[in-house]
């Protein structure tokens, strides 16, 4: 244990974009650093177990640290022609810096998985990678539900589903903010 | 009457103490009187009365279908239940009333159990604290118990505390004694979040276990239901009735036993208890630490093995499940675009441009982000740098689960949350994904490698709130996990929250409040 | 440990992989095909100047033919009103899960076999994004990464050589069987300038068979899925109707110098019959020809096929945007195919898996060897047996007539192939809406190996038979007088009647010329309408100019 608490050194968590919670992380962790010095614990591991005592299994500082900045690959960057392609296959919309900053943001998390060597690891689908799949039966239990499915749409004609004139590409960024414009809720 | 647990209220039933129409207007009353909460989206009073006068005529009858006759429950806004609307706190699904009802809802309703209503969350689960849906957060119950209002110096009301989410709606119903029982979802700890900020049982079974079908998905691949309740036997017979194969789920397996009872006497001496050391994660609160400690004890004391073990890549697994989560809800959105059913925009110049404003209008900002970057992970030219990865990680998250149960440890015993509830205030201070980060960073690893854990409330800190601690299992050992969170829970003499009927009815000895508290620090 | 490195040991670790990825066979396939290409139409001479070449390959959606969808228990039905066959999981509510339908499994895989395809034990589901009005997901379910079959051959023929009597055999090499869902139909109202959605066939079970660039030319293309059509009818995996889009085929078209490397492929779509398709293929082939030669260059495009003027004119692209983000189906789990009831794991019952044994056991004659059957049973030409295999029904309607009738097999199939084809491509019918049953043609054939009538008094009593269905062959011949003359004194009487009347003839006849008796015969025939014995006509005749 006391070896264990030797080789942590407790680093101020640097990522930036955990942002204003780093402060709160980083003063719970310089709070235990103080109350955990070597000889403190040595002088509870001599005294006898009691129920205010720490348990020895249960580390009492944090065993990791967030991945420093310096580890982690380049920051990317998304040239706004990506910003509006993805927006064009998802069909969102974003328009804002914010929106773009919370891409940056969410990619930039990501990125500390590059920090992990998975050479020679399969990806995993799911846990039951090993289980055969269930095979239905051929035979018919249901799909006579046209009224009720109908009656879900807002829109419908007849027995149709009604969708607007299709085959036609969503706009340019600028004209889709200004369709957006009037869609607000 | 209403702290009662289940399995208390059915014998109630029986001996004709109460009958399932008072208890139903009970709570009904309940529901009002804690509205603040904003526990519910939806209250099906006259659902729930129609059920109770009927589940009332089979006892009368001396027939009742079993133990969960009779007894009021709620249901995350995120299962489909028939001809009741079903939103998913988005105005997307604001008007959306599902045709079916969800398996697990069903089964409930079959054994008799009696509707309260749907209860509120985050916008399509994604959240971790119950603060991001389309019909505003939800209240914490202990933010107005005696002991935050007292020792946690709260001064008004706008000093409330956050339920943890998403499934805070169902953990603050089962809190404030509004149901009985409460069906959350957890995809990376949904359920167990607020059930450990908001005092109560959770339980996450394993992955397959209890089917989805009818939980509109957050991530299929880590989705489970999630049952509150404020006993671990009441868990038990709840997981009893939902468990097992479901033809229109084909991710669910075989129940391994009959569940029904649990053993009072369950001894942990012939157990191993790991304490994984990587869940000594940075931000971790003292009291919480101290809590885990103790519990570790209790264990050592009563003759169990405890011992520490590592889960070296847990530091990695929030990000994993960060990475697999925003690609499976790009993907799971996709389907909401206003053309069969849900909000639809009144634009019309193509079928494009009406699924874009739709999508606009429909989905709040935490869902519209998460599906671009989950588009943006999905892209080809990013495909193997982050998706493929991130499968890869979770193999190896799944390993270290996997070799830890291999060595012998029978359970986990880690922390839920780094911390007790925070402030609404201080809590949205930061954005969504931080949060989430933060707080699901303890519970996700068991959905990422499918096991069962439950989150078991422990103590209350210095503020007055909940504290919990977690604990894991190897997959389908559910019925295990539940007997050792039960002898936790009958050594760790929670207190239920005190101000239940605004009486003394169901308020505890509080000098047991006062020792847990000592004993937090 | 810097990411950059990592990823750069994973890329080599996938480099050493990818040997172990490429099966030999497929590598083979390849060559054979560039080989082929070589020789499409003219042999090739290495002193010419490099003609281009057609490069096909094909993509073919063929709708299984099952009771139900492939994730879900509504019906699959066609010309059923709109959206009346449509389970909540095809409309997409959210909640609902897929449950794989084992018959569509069971379908592809015998298709697989059938194919002389590798049958991948396990095979898994992937979602590929896209969105469109009768997409109600938002995503089709289906195998990208691992189908379940992969690295076939169909082996097809085709009547080529000079007089197309001809036999040519050809190869092409099946990348992979997947099954996917099929989409549902929209109905573009202009007028109203919106699209009507009908979800019934939204989720029906499709096989996307992927057919490598292995083709010269329409006709190969051509052969190639008349030949899947009829192994597809053979195993009931699919109705294989073109015209109805149970069967879809988009055509990959490139041009090229054999020997360089191909050239940009354009897509080739809405194409809805086989005729169509060899015609696409063949003006796609000249116009990039053309482009070429022009030193233009072709485009990586779709294109649609207009069947009024014989054209492929360019579709509106997705101006390169399209990514279909492909991700694996979080909701089923792995599709395990086993070999025999042995190798089932626990808690897996026989009923409920697919095991390649019986579904080996249980494929049906397939083309190819019903044509040698026909050969070697039959002694019949191997263009016969192509005939009788490529026209629907045609082989069952002959080999009924066999059943009745002790006639030779070689005289049989003439009537079959030209009599009764002929009269039913004349009008348009196909084999089974035949107005003369296969029992009552081999009455007749019957009639006329006894001897009751000549075979030119049968043709006309086929006739009437065909124009008065229902109508024995024996009525017909009594009705029309068509019986044969085997009376002695009146065959003396009509023949001496010719042979007065034709001195010159005889004179030729008895000067020698043997081959003006036959002749004289022809003018009995005429007098008897074609029902005099010719083998008495002969002797009398014989006698009567010697």
């Amino acid at each position: 244990m006391i070896k264990m608490l030797a080789f942590q050194t407790l680093r101020v968590v640097s990522l930036e974009i955990l942002g204003s919670s780093c402060n709160l992380l980083a003063n719970n962790v310089r709070s235990i650093t103080k109350r955990c010095s070597p000889r403190s614990l040595q002088s509870q591991i001599l005294r006898p177990l009691s129920s205010h005592q720490h348990n020895l299994k249960v580390p009492k500082v944090p065993t990791w640290e967030h991945v420093p900045e310096e580890e982690l690959p380049r920051p990317t960057k998304i040239p706004a022609d990506l910003v509006d392609r993805l927006e064009r296959l998802a069909l969102v919309d974003f328009r804002t810096q914010q929106g773009l900053e919370c891409l940056e943001k969410a990619i930039r998390f990501a990125d500390q998985l590059h920090v992990v060597d998975t050479s020679g690891v399969e990806p995993m689908d799911s846990v039951l990678e090993d289980r055969a799949l269930y095979l239905r039966d051929d035979t018919v239990t249901e799909g006579d539900c046209a009224e009720e499915l109908l009656k879900l749409a807002k829109n419908t004609v007849e027995e149709y589903f009604v969708a607007p004139p299709g085959n036609i590409p969503l706009p340019k960024r600028e004209e889709r903010a200004a369709i957006l414009r009037h869609s607000e809720f | 009457m209403l702290g009662l647990t289940l399995k208390e209220v059915s014998l109630a039933f029986r001996e004709g103490k109460i009958s399932p129409t008072e208890l139903c207007r009970k709570c009904l009353n309940r529901i009002k009187k804690t509205q603040r909460l904003n526990a519910y989206i939806t209250v099906t009073e006259e659902f729930a009365m129609k059920q109770a006068r009927q589940s009332e005529a089979r006892l009368l009858q001396g027939i009742p279908k079993g133990p969960l006759d009779g007894i009021p429950f709620a249901v995350k806004d995120n299962f489909c239940t028939a001809n009741i609307r079903t939103t998913c706190a988005s105005k997307m699904l604001k008007d959306y009333t599902p045709p079916y009802n969800a398996t697990v809802v069903q089964k409930l309703l079959d054994q008799g159990a009696v509707l309260m209503g749907k209860t509120n969350m985050d916008e399509f689960a994604m959240g971790a604290g119950s603060t991001d849906g389309a019909f505003g957060p939800v209240r914490n119950p202990w933010s107005y118990s005696d002991s935050y209002r007292t020792q946690g110096g709260a001064a008004s009301d706008s000093d409330w505390v956050i339920t943890g989410g998403s499934s805070g709606g169902s953990a603050a119903a089962v809190a404030s004694c509004t149901s009985y029982l409460a069906l959350g979802s957890d995809t990376g700890g949904s359920t167990r979040n607020p059930g450990a900020l908001c005092g109560v049982f959770a339980l996450k079974p394993t992955y397959g276990l209890v089917s989805r079908h009818g939980l509109i998905p957050l991530v299929n691949s880590m989705d489970v239901p999630g049952i509150i309740t404020r006993s671990v036997s009441d868990a038990a017979i709840a997981l009893g009735v939902l468990q097992g194969i479901d033809v229109r789920d084909s991710t669910t397996v075989p129940a391994p036993s009959a569940l029904a009872e649990l053993p009072e006497d369950f001894d942990v001496k012939n157990i191993c208890v790991g304490i994984p050391k990587e869940y000594h994660a940075p931000g971790l609160s003292e009291e919480t630490l101290a809590q885990w400690s103790r519990v570790a004890d209790l264990f050592e004391k009563a003759g169990a093995r405890v011992e520490q073990v590592s889960l070296p890549h847990t530091q990695y697994s929030i990000v994993c499940y960060h990475v697999l989560c925003h690609t499976e809800v790009a993907s799971n959105m996709a389907r909401f675009d206003g053309l069969e059913y849900g909000h639809r925009s009144e634009m019309k110049s193509s079928t494009e441009v009406m699924y874009a404003s739709t999508r606009h209008e429909g989905f709040n900002d935490v869902v519209r982000g998460r599906i671009l970057s989950g588009n943006y992970f999905l892209l080809k030219q990013n495909y193997q740098h982050y998706f493929v990865k991130a499968q890869k990680v979770r193999r190896l998250i799944a390993d270290d689960f996997r070799h830890v149960f291999g060595s012998g440890v029978d359970v986990l015993l880690t922390p839920t949350t780094l911390t007790d509830a925070a402030c609404y205030h201080d809590f949205t201070q930061e954005d969504n994904r931080t949060r989430s980060a933060q707080e699901d960073v303890f519970t996700q690893p068991a959905n990422i490698a499918g096991l069962p854990a439950v989150s078991v409330p422990i103590a209350l800190s210095r503020r007055g709130l909940p504290i919990g601690l977690q604990l894991i299992g190897p997959a389908l050992e559910d019925k295990k996990l539940l007997c050792v969170a039960q002898w936790v829970e009958q050594r760790v003499n929670f207190p239920s929250i005190s101000d239940c009927d605004n009486t003394q009815e169901s308020r505890k000895d509080p000098g047991v409040t006062r020792r847990e508290q000592t004993s937090a620090i | 440990m810097a990411a950059s490195s990592i990823a750069a040991r994973e890329l080599l670790h996938n480099i050493k992989l990818i040997p172990y990825y490429q099966k030999s066979s497929c590598l083979f396939s390849r060559r054979i095909s560039t080989s082929k290409l070589q020789c499409s139409s003219q042999p090739p001479e290495k002193s010419a100047p490099q003609q281009l070449v057609g490069v096909v390959g094909l993509e073919i959606h063929a709708q299984i033919s099952s009771n139900t969808k492939l994730f879900s228990g509504s019906s699959v039905q066609f010309l059923a009103p709109p959206n009346s066959s449509v389970s909540f999981f095809d409309a997409s509510l959210p909640g609902t899960l897929p449950v794989l339908n084992r018959r569509c499994v069971e379908a592809a895989v015998m298709t697989g076999l059938a194919l002389n395809c590798t049958i991948n034990k396990k095979s898994v589901f992937d979602r590929k994004h896209y969105f469109y009005a009768d997409l109600p997901a938002g995503y089709q379910i289906t195998q990208q990464r691992r189908p379940v079959a992969v690295d076939g051959v169909l082996t097809y023929s085709f009547l080529g050589g000079r007089k197309r009597s001809q036999v040519m055999r050809k190869n092409v090499h099946i990348k992979q069987i997947q099954l996917e869902q099929d989409s549902g139909k929209s109905l573009h109202d202009d007028v109203n300038s919106q699209t009507l959605i009908d979800l019934n066939r939204a989720g029906v079970g499709l096989m996307e068979l992927v057919m490598e660039p292995d083709m010269s030319c329409g006709e190969e293309a051509a052969a190639a899925v008349r030949e899947l059509q009829l192994i597809l009818q053979a195993l009931g995996t699919c109705q294989g109707n073109m015209s109805e889009g149970q069967l879809r085929v988009d055509a990959n078209v490139s041009v090229h110098r054999p020997g360089e490397p191909l050239g940009t492929r354009t897509e080739v779509k809405n194409i809805n019959s086989i005729r169509y398709l060899a015609r696409a293929i063949d003006f796609e082939v000249q116009r990039q020809t053309a482009v070429v030669r022009r030193g233009g260059a072709v485009l990586n495009e779709t294109r649609a096929y207009d069947s009024k003027s014989g054209e492929t004119v360019a579709m509106r692209d997705k101006e390169g945007l399209q990514d279909y983000r492909f991700m694996p189906e979080p909701n089923l789990p792995p599709l395990l195919v086993f070999e025999d009831e042995a190798s089932l794991p626990a808690g897996v019952e026989a009923g409920e898996a697919v095991l390649l044994r019986t579904l080996r056991a249980r494929l049906p004659e397939l083309p190819s060897v019903r044509r040698d059957r026909l050969v070697q049973t039959y002694g019949l030409l191997p263009e016969h047996s192509f005939t009788l295999v490529n026209e629907d029904g045609l082989m069952e309607y002959f080999e009924a007539v066999m059943k009745g009738t002790s006639r030779d097999p070689r005289k049989v199939i003439g009537w079959v192939t030209n009599e009764l084809l002929g009269l039913l491509k004349q009008q348009d019918l196909s084999v089974s809406h035949s107005p003369v049953l296969p029992a009552a043609l081999a009455e007749l054939l019957e009639l006329q190996e006894a001897g009751c009538i000549s075979s030119s008094a049968a043709k006309q009593v086929f006739q009437e038979m065909w124009r008065s269905p229902g109508k024995a062959a024996l009525q017909i011949i009594q009705e029309l007088d068509l019986g044969l003359v085997s009376d002695a004194a009146d065959l003396h009487r009509i023949c001496q009647k010719v042979v007065d009347s034709h001195p010159d003839k005889v004179r030729a006849v008895r000067s020698g010329n043997q081959k003006v008796l036959n002749k004289l015969m022809g003018l009995v025939q005429k007098e008897t309408k074609g029902r005099a014995d010719p083998v008495l006509v002969r002797e009398i005749l014989q006698e009567k100019t010697s």
